[in-house]
C-alpha cells in the first residue's frame, strides 16, 4: 500500500510502499507541486529505484526554478538507500528524529 | 517456496506476500526484509521491462541457504542479459547529469552478498544471497 497527501502545514507525505507499481501514482502528484516541496518521509516503510526516479526527476524540475525537494523524517533503511545512490549529495535531507 | 509470476508490475504486491511469508517460516531477521524486497523487485522488473519477446512467467524460488536466503529468479525463452556485467552509475555526478535510470541493478550489487547470473537454453537465471549477518 502506498498513499501520498499534503498535510496541513504544507509539506507532502508519503506512506507505505513507494515501489515500481505505485511510482506512476507518486509521480502524478508530484507533477502537480510547484516551488518549495518538503517531503516527509516518516511512515515511508521502502522505496525502489522507481520511487527514487520519482524524486530525482521533480527535484531536477523543481531546481530548475529555483527551489528543489527537502526530505525529511528519513529512517535508516530509506537514508541507506540514498546515501547508496548518491542521493544525500543531491538532496537537502534530514533523518527522523532531529 | 517458489511461485510463477505473470510480467506485469503488479505481481509486486504477491511477490512481497511471498517474502513475508518466507522470512515467517525460516526466521529470518527483519532487517534483512528491505535488502530482498528491493533486490527482488529490481531484478524482477528488469526482466519485466526488458525482457518482452515472451509471455513465460517469470518463476521466483526462495530457499534457505547456509548463510541466510537465496533467491532465485527464472525467466524462460528470452535473450542474454547479464544484469552483474551492467556499467555502474555514477553516483557522485552532479545533479544536471543524473538520470533516474540504471540505479536498480547498482542498488542490487550494493546490497545483495553475493549474485550469479546463469544463460542455459534461452534461460536467464540469476541467484542472489543475502546474508543473516
Amino acid at each position: 500500500m502506498f498513499e501520498i497527501l499534503l498535510a496541513e502545514d504544507g509539506s507532502i507525505v508519503m506512506e507505505g510502499r513507494l515501489d515500481a507499481a505505485q511510482a506512476v501514482k507518486a509521480q502524478a502528484f508530484l507533477d502537480n507541486v510547484a516551488g518549495r516541496c518538503v517531503l516527509d518521509l516518516g511512515k515511508l516503510e521502502y522505496i525502489s529505484s522507481a520511487g527514487l526516479g520519482v524524486l530525482l526527476k521533480t527535484h531536477k524540475r523543481l531546481m530548475g526554478t529555483g527551489n528543489g525537494i527537502k526530505l525529511t523524517n528519513v529512517g535508516h533503511h530509506i537514508h541507506d538507500i540514498f546515501r547508496y545512490s548518491g542521493f544525500d549529495k543531491l538532496f537537502e535531507i534530514v533523518p527522523a528524529g532531529h | 517456496m517458489q511461485r510463477k509470476c505473470k510480467r506485469d508490475i503488479n505481481e509486486l504486491k504477491n511477490i512481497v506476500k511471498m517474502t513475508e511469508s518466507v522470512f515467517q517460516e525460516m526466521g529470518l531477521p527483519a532487517g534483512l526484509r528491505n535488502v530482498v524486497d528491493l533486490a527482488t523487485e529490481e531484478l524482477f522488473v528488469n526482466m519485466v521491462t526488458y525482457n518482452t519477446e515472451t509471455n513465460e512467467d517469470i518463476l521466483i524460488e526462495m530457499v534457505p541457504h547456509a548463510v541466510g536466503l537465496e533467491v532465485r529468479l527464472t525467466d524462460y525463452d528470452v535473450e542474454r542479459f547479464d544484469p552483474t556485467e551492467v556499467v555502474p552509475v555514477d553516483v557522485d555526478a552532479p545533479l544536471e547529469e543524473r538520470t533516474p535510470g540504471g540505479l536498480g541493478l547498482y542498488l542490487v550489487m550494493k546490497m545483495v552478498d553475493s549474485i550469479h547470473y546463469e544463460y542455459r537454453n534461452r534461460q536467464s537465471k540469476i541467484t542472489f544471497i543475502v546474508d543473516r549477518k
